[in-house]
């Protein structure tokens, strides 16, 4: 029933005709075009995107009903501030680096103002409480937190309002990101937040079961239900039904006579003109399923008499590595560890969920517009399945809400490229949270045996590993996990023997694929863990211990061939001492005075090494155009799903050229417009695209100084740049503008756009075989916890972070991303598990909240890479493998028991505890 | 599809009840009802927001009762000075329901009607023995909380028939204290994985007069533990005494495993550290010197 609803938004007098049950949030986004405001969650109250002020109290506008704001005053993100006059939050918000993928700003936004309204001058702690209702996923909140205090004090005319961020140089600088100014007022729009008007609407019919066998799929009913137009079965694909190269074994859509091999396995697509008709053909269309018996467990999957779950058997893949004689030097060894480790399934949780939006471009291509890590590769993925060529399809990252990893599966380009391919008409889809976490790649539980030998004077001697991945239902580009986790399973330290396998085992637990680290973490916290067990029985340092057994620059690896990028490891752990002995003597100290509680400080150390070498040819191409207008165009593809890479190209682009940032345009990762980087994961886009950028610019600076000389009559050696202009040798009276000199380039038919190449083939003259470059960046943390271990609460009370990462492009950024990965690590220890069967959601998916966080330092250590740009190394990644470990080793070390098993769960911490004795 | 009325009295919000026999609904916060009609588990004929009947709005202390009005948030209950001082056990049960802007709509009542074993005002409900003002066709009466849990998810407040106006209980008088302790899988945002509210009054001696001791999830509906209340009486408030309560409470109550949360074995373990752990605290804040010197 409509009703006619008044009130004020945003300072205005707003009435609109709707149904009064429908939710506040729907109401903002869809009737009067507020996009800023998000939903994270399934309406349930359980993320925090949604918050809007209500006549200035902070609620959640998914469960407020419509209805009730009738003559009250709501207040969006977008009535706080406007790029041209923002409001003070927005602009600390900005300056601090508390914004990545801004999917959670505008719900932090309103949280924050509801406080300062209140309290001017807030705590720490107050912070944190009106903010421990909001989910972040990137940013580990520090950030967030640090942004309110200056807003804070800023509003309390404490703080001058204008940073020293404006006037930074480019590379090393604090440069405010290239977009926050949207970001920070809701105007960024998102896949979901994009107008299509006649856009149709798409929903997924997905297998209720973890295995069963399609024997009919009945869609008469569902094409009754009005509003439907068409769905979709496998009968309709046009090309090949897989998604062959990315995930080789997975279907796009399961056929009649197939089998679904995992909860969520798509069957149909239903194409409607509204989202409530799409729904209703879903539950509408009729498949009969004949249940087969499931195996979710890997160990059982390997038996011999397991239920095949594909064709050739239940192992996806393997690696071994062998070096040395591993038996021989753990039989020689004077001591020795066996221990089994064991991690869950973990969600990305980012707070966008999946969304893409199809359509047929201007020159009638099949376009989508999706979060991607690789817009060329989403592409060849979907092509083949509509029988296209590349060519007719594009792919465009839009502005996206976090990825580490998520977006990567390329099933939803090509599922919208389908739809759109039969309609022919624009159609949109964005999962549901459930759907979200259901359907989406999961991080590998690992089972890992570790048998690690060593000498009374500490040296490392053998090591044998033996690791089962569980990669659920599909590859889903899970092929290379077992190479990963032997890599990182064995660390930046010398062996004398290693004996090294590992295998990707298929089960009918959802699909595990690629999740921040791949691969790595997960192996990396078992020889952490494993490595601290061996210093303990050794009475050993931690620091010390891994100085003594860390490969040196030069040596041949146990991999069989030295590194290729500078080692900083050693400088890391140095770094690191200090604080690593302070937190203990003071934990120490502390237990001693809580002799008669139940109380416990640990301080546990861990340490890392990354591979974020390139897979396939080393070579890497982007390109520079100098525009017409005199401001210069760089053309690459390096996805930014919220970790901020899109700044740091312009920052390389402009310290390259000497100008100002401003100068600077940047067209990124379109299949139309920019070249294929063959680089998907953030942790190589700075070293590889970043580097073939600084080359392409450098290649376009001749080109335009070469021209500019003519005309200025001088050397093209005493060309200067100077933002819009050129001028001969800094002669500010001989200078011309590079409109200018781009219009004599037009005059003379020369291109204005020049390609740059990084190329390291000749460095790695063996690609084909080697496989991977080896370029590794390293890192050590320190975790303090806080047990109580009569109830085996525990909470993470400090971490010191020391990272190599070359050099610090945009420091404040790198702060970020380092807070983030570890207050996600953090998660991974203590409270993360996706259980198949049990979890839905946010609502028993626990990921750490604003009171979760730790204090957290972080350190940089700056060993300059040989070929990075500006000696830079590759980051998003690493920072996540050592929190886990580290916080592990803390709790074991405070409880005086090992836990081999995460999430390390108050009732594991428990079980611990009463083992050590100490209950 | 739900029609949604805002009833600008108690007498209209029963007249739209009666109107739709029984199909229309009561509604506070939204913050259950919402979530239910989303996932599809209710499905009433209309709503009947009572958050603007103004007699609903208040939180009052007055003779022997403290009132609150079942349109009062939890929030509003946690930063009332009067609660946030005396009555720790529910100002902290309240700032516990989710997170701040959860507390910002929910209501009292509406998670005593709700009638989850664990939630979080029900507990503190039944620490505080508090009552409840039900109000239907027939005229309004005072029932104790504690008689209004049938099973989980099932209350004995019918909300298509009938309306909670008010949740009173008595006045913190004597030497009084309460506590509460709550253990989670994260520190906000996630439901409990044992909650514990007390309430304590010391004679004059020390010893206990009376101890009130409300556990969830630990039964099918919020729990209050008699026999350690009855054990406790006469005691001199200490650590072995708290103990002994503890195990009393393992022995008689009867907790579930909940896979996404903790298994029954943890939460008998955690039973008598959380009892102990609030025993202690609302002693302390019973004791008269403390009393004076209460944050
Ligand atoms: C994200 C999230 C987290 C949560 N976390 C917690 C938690 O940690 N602990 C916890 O205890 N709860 C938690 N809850 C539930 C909690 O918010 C509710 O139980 C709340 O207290 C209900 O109050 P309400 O005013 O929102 O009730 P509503 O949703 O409006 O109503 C709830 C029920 O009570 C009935 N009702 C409401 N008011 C009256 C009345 N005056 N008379 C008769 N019937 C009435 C309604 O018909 C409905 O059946 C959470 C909810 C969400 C969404
Ligand atoms: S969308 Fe409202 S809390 Fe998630
Ligand atoms: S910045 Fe908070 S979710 Fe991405």
């Amino acid at each position: 029933m409509e009703a006619t609803i008044s009130f004020t938004l945003n300072g205005k007098a707003v009435t609109v005709r709707t149904d009064p049950m429908r939710t506040l949030l729907e109401v903002l986004r869809n009737d009067l075009g507020l996009t800023g405001t998000k939903q994270g969650c399934d309406l349930e109250g359980e993320c925090g995107a949604c918050t809007v002020l209500l006549d200035g109290v902070p609620v959640r506008s998914c469960l407020t009903p419509a209805g009730k704001v009738e003559g009250r005053e709501v207040l969006t993100v977008e009535g706080l501030g406007d790029p041209d006059r923002l409001h003070p939050l927005q602009k600390a918000f900005a300056e601090t680096g508390a914004v990545q993928c801004g999917y959670c700003t505008p719900g932090m936004l309103m949280s924050s103002a509801a406080l300062l309204a209140r309290n001017p001058n807030p705590s720490r702690q107050d912070i944190i409480e009106a903010l421990e209702g909001n989910l972040c996923r990137c940013t580990g909140y520090a950030r967030i937190i640090t942004a309110v205090e200056l807003a804070a004090a800023q509003m309390r005319g404490e703080a001058s309002p204008d940073g020293a961020a404006a006037q930074a140089r480019p590379i090393g600088g604090d440069l405010l990101r290239v977009d926050i100014a949207e970001r920070v007022t809701g105007r960024t729009r998102y896949v979901e937040d994009m107008p299509m008007p006649d856009a149709l609407h798409m929903r997924v019919v997905r297998s209720p079961h973890p295995h069963a066998r399609v024997v009919a799929v009945d869609t008469q009913k569902a094409l009754e239900v009005s509003g439907v137009l068409r769905v979709l079965t496998a009968a309709d694909i046009p090309g090949e039904n897989s998604i062959e190269g990315y995930s080789k074994d997975e279907t796009v859509l399961v056929p009649v006579g197939g089998t679904v091999k995992m909860v969520g396995d798509a069957v149909a697509l239903v194409i409607a003109a509204t989202p409530e008709a799409a729904q209703a053909g879903v539950a509408a269309v009729e498949v009969a399923y004949e249940p087969l018996p499931a195996v979710l467990d890997p160990e059982e999957a390997l038996a011999p008499d397991a239920v095949p779950i594909h064709a050739d058997g239940n192992v996806l893949s393997t690696f071994a590595i062998t070096h040395g004689d591993a038996d021989a030097a753990l039989a020689a060894s004077d001591a020795v560890v066996d221990a089994t480790y064991r991690t869950s399934y973990l969600e990305h949780a980012t707070i966008e969920r999946e969304a893409a939006l199809g359509y047929i471009d201007e020159e009638g291509r099949i376009t989508v517009v999706s979060g991607t890590h690789e817009p060329h590769w989403h592409r060849d993925f979907a092509a083949p399945v509509l029988g296209l060529e590349p060519s007719q399809v594009r792919v465009i990252m839009p502005p996206t809400g976090g990825s580490f990893g998520k977006r990567q599966d390329p099933w939803l380009v090509a599922a919208t490229a389908l739809a759109v391919y039969h309609m022919r008409r624009p159609v949109r889809i964005a999962y549901t949270r459930r759907e979200s976490f259901d359907a989406s790649p999961k991080r590998h539980p690992y089972v890992c045996h570790y048998t690690v030998g060593a000498m009374r004077d500490g040296m490392l001697t053998g090591l044998r590993l033996r690791v089962t991945a569980n990669t659920g239902a599909y590859d889903s580009g899970g092929y290379y996990i077992p190479n990963y986790a032997i890599v990182a399973g064995g660390g930046a330290y010398r062996w004398r023997g290693v004996d090294a396998f590992a295998q990707s085992v298929y089960t009918n637990g959802p699909k595990a694929g690629q999740m921040r680290g791949y691969g790595t973490p997960q192996s990396n916290f078992a020889l952490e863990c494993t490595l601290d067990e061996m210093i303990q029985r050794l009475g050993d340092d931690p620091v010390e211990f891994r100085l003594r057994n860390a490969i040196a620059q030069h040596e041949t690896t146990w991999l069989g061939y030295p590194v290729a990028e500078s080692l900083g490891y050693r400088q890391v752990l140095e770094a690191i001492r200090p604080r690593y002995q302070a937190l203990e003597a003071a934990a120490r100290a502390f237990n001693e005075g809580e002799r008669n509680t139940p109380w416990r400080k640990g301080v546990g150390l861990a340490g890392m090494w990354y591979r974020f070498g390139k897979y396939g040819i080393p070579r890497v191409a982007a390109e520079a155009e100098l525009g017409l207008d005199g401001r210069f165009i760089v053309y690459c593809s390096a996805p930014d799903y919220g970790q901020g890479i899109a700044t740091v190209i312009v920052q390389l682009a402009a310290e390259t050229l000497g100008v100002s940032r401003d100068a600077i345009r940047l067209v990124n990762a379109d299949t139309a417009t920019t070249l294929d980087s063959s680089v998907p994961g953030a942790s190589r886009a700075t070293y590889w695209v970043g580097g073939a950028v600084c080359r392409a610019v450098t290649a376009l600076r001749e080109v335009v100084a070469e021209v500019a000389s003519e005309m200025l009559d001088c050397p093209p050696s005493a060309v200067v740049l100077a933002d819009d202009r050129v001028m001969a040798g800094g002669d500010a009276h001989r200078s011309l503008r590079l409109s200018e000199v781009a219009a004599e380039m037009e005059r003379l038919g020369q291109s204005r756009k020049v390609m740059g190449v990084l190329d390291l083939r000749a460095q790695f003259p063996n690609y084909e075989r080697e496989v991977y470059t080896p370029h590794f960046v390293t890192g050590a943390q320190v975790a303090e916890v806080l047990v109580n271990t009569a109830t085996g609460q525990a909470r993470v009370t400090h971490v010191v972070a020391a990272h190599d990462v070359g050099r610090a492009i945009n420091p404040r950024d790198a702060r970020g991303q380092v807070e983030g990965a570890i207050v996600m690590g953090l998660g991974a220890a203590l409270m993360e598990e996706f259980v198949p069967g049990v979890t839905t959601g946010f609502s028993n998916y626990y990921i750490p909240t604003a009171k979760t966080m730790p204090d957290i330092e972080v350190i940089f250590v700056e060993v300059p890479s040989y070929q990075g740009p500006f000696g830079a190394k590759g980051l998003g990644e690493a920072p996540i493998l050592p929190t886990a470990p580290a916080i592990i080793n803390a709790i074991s070390r405070a409880v005086g028991a090992r836990i081999r098993e995460i999430p390390a769960t108050p009732e594991r911490i428990l079980a611990a505890a009463r083992q050590g004795g100490l209950r | 599809m739900t029609h949604y009325r805002m009833a600008a009295s108690v007498e209209e919000a029963l007249e739209i009840l009666e109107e739709h026999g029984g199909e229309a609904r009561i509604m506070a916060g939204g913050t259950d009802v919402m979530v239910d009609m989303h996932k599809g588990r209710i499905a009433p004929r209309c709503l009947v927001d009572i958050t603007r009947i103004p007699e609903l709005r208040a939180i009052s202390v007055e003779g022997e009762w403290v009132q609150v009005g079942a349109a009062v948030t939890f929030a509003e209950i946690h930063r009332h000075p009067f609660i946030a001082q005396r009555v720790h056990v529910l100002a902290e049960a309240a700032r516990s329901v989710g997170a701040l802007p959860i507390q910002t709509a929910a209501t009292w009542a509406g998670n005593i009607v709700q009638a989850m074993p664990a939630a979080d005002g029900a507990i503190a409900a039944l620490a505080l023995q508090a009552e409840a003002r039900i109000a239907d066709a027939e005229g309004a009466r005072w029932k104790p909380v504690e008689t209004l849990f049938v099973r989980p998810g099932v209350s004995a407040v019918n909300p298509c028939r009938q309306v909670i106006t008010h949740i009173r209980f008595r006045v913190p008088s004597g030497l009084w204290g309460s506590a509460w302790t709550r253990a989670g899988r994260r520190e906000s945002l996630v439901l409990p994985t044992l909650n514990c509210g007390v309430s304590l009054r010391l004679h004059e001696d020390g010893t206990v007069a009376e101890a009130v001791i409300a556990l969830g999830p630990v039964a099918p509906t919020p729990y209050r533990a008699r026999d350690a209340e009855a054990f406790l009486r006469g005691k001199t408030p200490d650590a072995a005494a708290f103990a002994e309560a503890g195990c009393i409470i393992t022995g008689d109550c009867n907790p579930r495993t909940s896979p996404a949360r903790a298994s029954r074995e943890y939460r008998l373990a955690l039973i008598p550290e959380m009892v102990a752990q609030a025993l202690e605290v609302a002693t302390r804040r019973a004791q008269p010197s403390v009393e004076a010197a209460v944050r």
